[in-house]
């Protein structure tokens, strides 16, 4: 009997070290639904942040672009009839109206982290017989590579931007069957044509995009697609990615120039995470409900079976008060305890299925980040839930009449 | 040495099932008083209150009526806290069935009151209990699970345990009711030596008319009812 701990503890975990069958199957429960919600916690905290860092490396947060073009309507007049009718116009290749001072402005926001411009458009990249269509992505390196991580992801030949080089990737070479230091003629929609020098191949893990994307210097872009000294974007990184839609709404308003939150251009994927949560919150609610049921109703058992100690604790001076915590120490420890091993199986689980779990090129499906919070948070809810599912038992241990109890 | 009232009850009624048509009054008026060392057997035939008698003494529950009066503490202006204190230090307990708690041994048995008392044990809780044990002839089982004990043993554990707090009056149920004869005995005796030893009150309901008359005194309860109060005459 520890000197440290007061009778409330002492006569707690004696009568769960006493009914240790029951505590053992009570705390395997709660073990087990432990590591269920931690399990799928970290599962899924993993996942979206791997495909959050996948899209925000390859992306700007904000993207600024040019109004869109719409039909001028005529004044009214004389003979000037208004059609029901009005058609869209086609959307041209156009600049961002006085861009630089836009940029400038963008630059000093405190909420913004990086400010680039990029000219792009569509063009066909062909060598020899073979041609593909391409987007040129003209850049200027030292702002644009700090968006999205290109040097991270070369795998032949330089990252070299000079004005008759071009970047692409690694599907679009196979395509073409050019190697880093071939010679590529590239012709733009406009009309624009040069010879390029493929500088280096990229992989940024997506067959689409390394099949179209290709970057050259900003000013052989501009020359390319008829945009001399225009841009057809402005591309920003904010401090904080989840703000993005608010500052994207500010710039909007405050500048007039159209700007698009990564957030809404990822709706579906946001919408997905969403159900995604909603669908994990029920099941963990749910796995959380069943074990705090499970444990009170243990503890209920418990207290059925121990009312002739219980009254003759009372009869020998227990108050309600000590009587109730007996029991409610009980289930915090069960729950704690449980969120112990759960924790560990959670781990254990994790790791194996990490281990097992991979994409089609082998690389891990998501990265093994177990937050300790989660653990200490699994803990303190778990201890919390012990607490109240031995709650309405308490107060019915603390509520016998001793001469019943002891009666039987 | 003086001789001071432990227990007063005057015109002590209960009845259960107040205000129902089922209403029913098993206690009519008990008049009663016990004073310190007095070894008092209470006998009667089954049914007629000797239990409800012993609850409302043990302070276990309220009479309906009439005064108790414990150590001079009147326990009618007492809530259930107060009595809960006034039961811990004043009366210890010995039932039929040792009732001891499993989960825990022999000492720690003995120890509960005063753990309950003080809140956290201490060496000198663990010393007191020792002690009991000694005189109650289980020292080598300190720290034997009171379930691997015989029944007459588990009842030297109880007697132990209901004197932990050194209570001016023990109450004890048929304490020798579980009992084969020698063990019998052997309780009783245990019974009488620690009431000479302490000077502690003794209220003993029992059956058996050959303990009654080794009791110094004997009350008859019928029908609710002292019938006989009366000393043992001694040759």
């Amino acid at each position: 009997m520890s000197r440290w701990l007061p009778f409330e503890w002492i006569a707690g975990l004696r009568f769960l070290r006493d009914g240790w069958t029951q505590t053992l199957f009570i705390l395997a429960g709660v073990s087990v639904g432990v590591a269920v919600i931690v399990f799928m916690s970290a599962l899924l905290a993993g996942l979206q942040s791997n495909f959050l860092r996948r899209v925000l490396s390859a992306q700007a947060h904000i993207v600024m672009l040019p109004p869109d073009e719409i039909a001028r309507p005529l004044r009214a007049g004389p003979g000037v009839v208004q059609d029901a009718i009005v058609q869209r116009p086609a959307q041209r290749l156009r600049s961002i109206d006085q861009w630089q001072t836009v940029l400038a402005q963008m630059a000093a926001m405190p909420q913004v982290a990086v400010a680039t411009e990029v000219a792009s458009g569509a063009a066909l990249a062909v060598r020899g017989e073979a041609s593909r269509s391409i987007t040129l992505t003209g850049v200027r390196p030292e702002g644009y590579f700090r968006i999205v991580d290109l040097p991270a992801n070369m795998v032949a030949g330089q990252l070299r931007l000079n004005s008759e080089d071009i970047v692409i990737g690694t599907d679009l070479a196979t395509d073409l069957g050019v190697a880093a230091g071939d010679k590529l003629r590239v012709t733009a929609g406009s009309g624009g044509s040069a010879t390029l020098t493929v500088a280096g191949l990229f992989d940024l893990g997506n067959r689409g995009v390394n099949e179209r994307t290709t970057f050259v210097a900003l000013r052989t872009a501009q020359s390319l697609l008829g945009l001399t000294g225009g841009v057809t974007s402005l591309q920003l990184t904010v401090q904080d990615p989840y703000a993005a839609e608010v500052i994207a709404q500010a710039i909007n308003g405050a500048t007039g120039v159209r700007a698009d939150s990564w957030i809404r251009t990822n709706l579906q994927f946001f919408t997905a995470v969403s159900a995604q949560q909603t669908t994990n919150t029920v099941i963990r609610l749910s796995v959380g409900l069943s074990v705090a049921l499970g444990m009170a109703s243990v503890l209920v058992v418990s207290v059925v079976q121990r009312s002739r100690e219980i009254g003759i604790l009372r009869a020998m001076g227990a108050r309600r008060g000590q009587i109730l915590r007996v029991f409610l120490i009980q289930g915090g420890v069960l729950g704690l305890a449980g969120a112990l091993i759960g924790s560990m199986l959670a781990v254990v689980g994790l790791l194996a299925f990490h281990a097992s779990a991979r994409q089609a090129d082998g690389s891990e499906l998501f990265p093994l980040e177990v937050d300790p919070q989660l653990f200490i948070l699994a803990a303190v809810v778990a201890a919390l839930t012990g607490v109240l599912a031995a709650m309405a038992p308490a107060m019915r241990a603390a509520r016998l009449d001793p001469v019943e109890a002891i009666r039987g | 040495m003086a001789e001071t009232e432990v227990l007063r009850l005057e015109g002590v009624r209960k009845s259960f099932n107040l205000g129902l048509p089922t209403e029913v009054e098993v206690l009519h008026g008990i008049d009663l008083t016990m004073t310190s060392g007095e070894f008092v057997a209470l006998i009667g035939p089954s049914g007629s209150g000797k239990s409800t008698l012993l609850n409302l003494i043990g302070l276990l529950d309220r009479p309906t009526a009439g005064t108790l009066r414990l150590e001079g503490h009147d326990t009618r202006a007492l809530d259930d806290a107060a009595l809960t204190r006034l039961r811990g230090h004043s009366i210890g307990f010995i039932f039929q069935h040792h009732h001891l708690i499993g989960a825990f041994t022999a000492a720690e048995n003995v120890l509960m009151p005063m753990l309950l008392d003080r809140g956290r044990p201490d060496a000198a809780m663990r010393e007191a209990a020792e002690t009991l044990l000694d005189r109650v002839g289980l020292l080598p089982w300190r720290d034997a699970n009171v379930g691997n004990l015989s029944g007459g043993q588990q009842q030297r554990v109880a007697i132990a345990r209901a004197l932990a707090m050194a209570p001016a009056l023990v109450l004890a149920d048929e304490p020798t009711g579980n009992l084969d004869t020698k063990s019998a005995n052997g309780v009783f005796n245990l019974l009488r030596e620690m009431n000479r030893l302490n000077r502690t009150s003794f209220l003993i309901v029992t059956h058996d008319p050959r303990l009654a008359q080794r009791c110094d005194r004997i009350i008859e309860v019928v029908d609710g009812r002292v019938v006989s109060d009366a000393p043992v005459p001694r040759p």
